[in-house]
């Protein structure tokens, strides 16, 4: 009977979850990690996001006269979690947001059948770019080939690539891997040696083995594709082993303030990519204080509202508010579907005017999205650590669309081949 | 009261070892039964069958393969996972390899080839024992792990060296990939783990089953009264493997719907192992209330808060979820250190002779 009561429990409470009624307003659940092995990295980027809706709520009562109902499901990083959590939250949301590349991965394929947009700001898929095959899937602004393509075109400034070698340190997961197509098509196209080195999981606090091998092979640059405890890890690795800092590169996810602070004064030269900058002189950072940090609202803290990763958590809610305005005013009511929350992702222009209207001047590079264009490919500037903070270190680049673009198109091309039948959008022009 | 057995005679040897001497079992069940087929199926939500149905289910058939090999045969394993990955994989490269294939009986088939991995790492389990061996099936583990992630071929060269499930039709509806829906894949893992079910309990309790359990409790003597051990553990470790296969393939082909190599990491074993200790060593039952508790238990806690609007965040649920499964665990294992099985079974005790407690 034990068996027996518990199970019918369980479906009758999961039965109540799922027809429970919720707050009202736009329903935009977020998976976020606030726990488990990446929660430090986590936090303020999860706080920058919830900060961006409570302020859209307190002062401008919403979107269009919606409040928006931000609401967080916890997933500890996990993909379990993380599936548990979008099968609690699909039936109201009008968005995912699933914050993990696994957990993208396992969400990606059933956006088609459930009809949802999944919004993966700068991680997840790279060929997501592609909106004619990935319809529901969004990485603005800018795709980890993009970063790649950064980081190569501003070493490529810094004089001729040919005959270099440059190490990638990466972690070996898809998020690690993403990167590689890319790279190796620029090694060939540039004439420089690329050299993989895969950090497991198990080994990223510990990358002595790596770090030996990257002092045999006397790379001129190291670029690096690391997450939570592998930032750190490599970081002091590299300053122990003496490696000049001004040569080691890393993706966004890698420019962590906390990460550098460890070592300070002796990460002086780290670089790395970024499509998001904080600018505490920005009038949303008053509106914050005024309106969400004053009355407690917060989760945050004055140290972490100055880095680089809460400004980033903003710029991520400003991505989806955006999205919400623009897809209401085609929809011409307040109270919008998924389908055209996807419409207003796939409209969005973000101009400079436009960022100086929202109090965001210089926290994001503009761009604008397509229906085939579903990343934005805003481009991005190299980042600096000055010792004590992240300041900018070059002007806006570009990615190298021209190159990236073919290697989109095949990937996005096989993926639906390998996961047939899937829907392609004939409509897009090419 | 509900389970008096007065009346109940038994007149021969075999109605006494029947596999349900009492007839209130059997009727109990046939009342699960009834509500795994027809109710659960009937009135489950889109959620229920994600989160709480199937992953019980196949994490159940996880733990049962276990058992046969921990809780039957007596040789601990750390390797659960990486036989299950070694399922999930031989899976993915039969239905790409031929698309033609019928999903479930490339199902059953991968089974096969965790079995045949299952026995090459069980040899050593001839020569080293208990603790030693289940570092040996700890090398199993680590290496095969590792092949999933550097063997391209087992993932078709993915990019990001993930295997993805496409769309598999079986008589014309999508069993599995994103197209299938939650009510036939529950379908087929139940209908696949029945058969399991089915065919442990027989295993179990026929000539392989007492050979094992003999080897368990004491290998001398039963070397001595002639039971050949190298057989009787190699097949302990082919049918633990195999089951284990089996559920690893349901568990990325019914279920996940993608996996990567390190999905199949130490954590699941440990999970696994922890499923078969509190539901109960040597038991088949006691993996189905082990994986209620481990697996559906968190998800329903983690409802709770919302479902009776308490202002908690999520974060917070997942602190207060941890702790209070960890607690329960440790409340359950003071309480009947035998296992959920276990508890069940004395409880069973009192209720046949209830009121009468002499």
């Amino acid at each position: 009977m034990k068996t027996l009561t518990k199970l019918a429990g369980a479906a009758a409470l999961g039965a109540l979850m799922a027809g429970g009624a919720m707050a009202e307003g736009l329903y935009t659940p977020n998976l976020a990690y606030r726990t488990g092995p990446f929660a430090a990295t986590g936090i303020p980027l999860m706080n920058g996001q919830k900060d961006y809706m409570e302020l859209m709520n307190a002062r401008d009562g919403g979107i269009g006269g919606i409040a928006i109902d931000f609401d967080e499901c916890e997933t500890g990083y996990s993909t379990e979690k993380g599936v548990e959590c979008y099968e609690k939250t699909k039936g109201k949301a009008i968005v995912t947001q699933p914050w993990s590349t696994g957990i993208t991965l396992q969400v990606l394929p059933k956006t088609n059948v459930d009809e949802i947009p999944i919004l993966a700001p700068g991680y997840g898929f790279s060929p997501m770019a592609d909106g004619k095959v990935f319809q529901w899937a969004f990485n603005i602004p800018l795709s980890y080939w993009d970063g790649a393509s950064i980081l190569i075109k501003y070493l490529g400034s810094q004089g001729d690539l040919s005959g270099k070698k440059i190490a990638f340190l990466h972690l070996d997961h898809p998020f690690g891997k993403e990167p590689l197509p890319y790279l190796e098509a620029a090694a060939e196209a540039q004439g420089f040696e690329l050299v993989p080195i895969p950090v497991g999981l198990k080994e990223m606090q510990n990358q002595s083995a790596q770090w030996l091998q990257i002092r045999r092979e006397r790379p001129d640059y190291v670029i690096m594709w690391g997450w939570g405890a592998m930032n750190a890890g490599a970081i002091t690795e590299a300053v122990k082993t003496k490696f000049p800092m001004e040569n080691m590169l890393g993706v966004w996810w890698a420019g962590h303030d906390a990460d550098l602070k460890i070592v300070g004064d002796a990460g002086k030269g780290y670089k790395s990519v970024s499509w998001s900058f904080p600018n505490p002189e920005a009038p949303i950072m008053a509106d914050l204080q005024k309106y969400v940090v004053e009355p407690g609202k917060t989760l945050s803290n004055a140290e972490e509202m100055s880095g680089v990763f809460y400004s980033r958590g903003l710029v991520i809610s400003m991505v989806l508010g955006e999205g919400i305005r623009v897809a209401q005013e085609h929809a011409g009511k307040a109270e919008i579907s998924p389908a055209d929350l996807r419409w207003g992702l796939e409209n969005l222009d973000i101009t400079e005017e436009r960022l100086e209207e929202l109090g965001m001047t210089g926290m994001v590079p503009p761009f604008s999205t397509s229906c085939n264009n579903h990343t934005g490919h805003s481009g991005g500037w190299i980042l600096e650590w000055d010792g004590e903070k992240f300041v900018k270190a070059s002007d806006l680049i570009m990615p190298d669309s021209d190159m990236i673009a073919p290697l989109e198109e095949k990937a996005a091309m096989d993926y639906a081949e390998a996961n047939q039948p899937w829907p392609v959008n004939e409509e897009c022009g090419g | 009261m509900l389970y008096r057995t007065a009346g109940q005679f038994k007149t021969s040897y075999k109605s006494d070892m029947a596999l349900f001497p009492v007839r209130q079992d059997a009727v109990l069940l046939m009342v699960i039964l009834g509500f795994a087929w027809v109710v659960f199926p009937l009135t489950a939500s889109e959620f229920a069958f994600q989160t709480l149905l199937i992953p019980i289910l196949i994490y159940a058939l996880a733990a049962q393969g276990l058992n046969i090999l921990t809780g039957y045969a007596g040789q601990l394993s750390l390797g659960t996972a990486a036989f299950m990955g070694v399922g999930a994989y031989a899976c993915y490269k039969l239905v790409t390899l031929f698309p033609w294939m019928n999903p479930v009986v490339a199902i059953l088939l991968s089974g096969f080839f965790s079995a045949g991995v299952g026995v090459a790492f069980g040899i050593p389990s001839l020569r080293i024992k208990g603790f030693y061996l289940a570092i040996a099936t700890l090398a199993a583990q680590f290496f095969l792990v590792w092949l999933f992630e550097k063997w391209g071929w087992l993932y078709n060269y993915n990019a990001s060296g993930a295997i993805q499930v496409p769309n598999l039709e079986m008589f014309g509806t999508y069993v599995a990939g994103p197209q299938a829906s939650s009510i036939v894949q529950y379908y087929v893992v139940l209908v696949v783990v029945t058969l399991m079910t089915v065919l442990c309990i027989n295993l179990t309790r026929g000539t392989l089953g007492r050979s094992w359990k003999a080897t368990r409790d004491m290998d001398i003597a039963a070397e001595l009264i002639g039971i050949n051990l190298m057989r009787s553990k190699l097949t302990a470790f082919a049918v633990s493997s195999y089951v284990v296969g089996v559920a690893g393939a349901l568990f990325v082909f019914m279920w996940r719907g993608a996996a990567e190599p390190n999905l199949f990491d130490i954590p699941l074993s440990f999970r696994i192992l922890f499923i078969a200790i509190i539901g109960g060593l040597g038991s088949i039952l006691g993996n189905y209330l082990g994986a209620i508790l481990i697996v559906g238990l968190p998800v329903v806690l983690g409802t709770v808060p919302q479902a009776l609007g308490l202002p908690i965040s999520s974060a917070m649920v997942e602190h207060l979820n941890i702790m209070i499964v960890g607690a329960l665990i440790v409340f359950f294992l003071i309480i009947e250190p035998h296992g959920l099985a276990r508890l069940w079974a004395l409880i069973r005790e009192k209720l046949i002779i209830w009121p009468f407690p002499h």
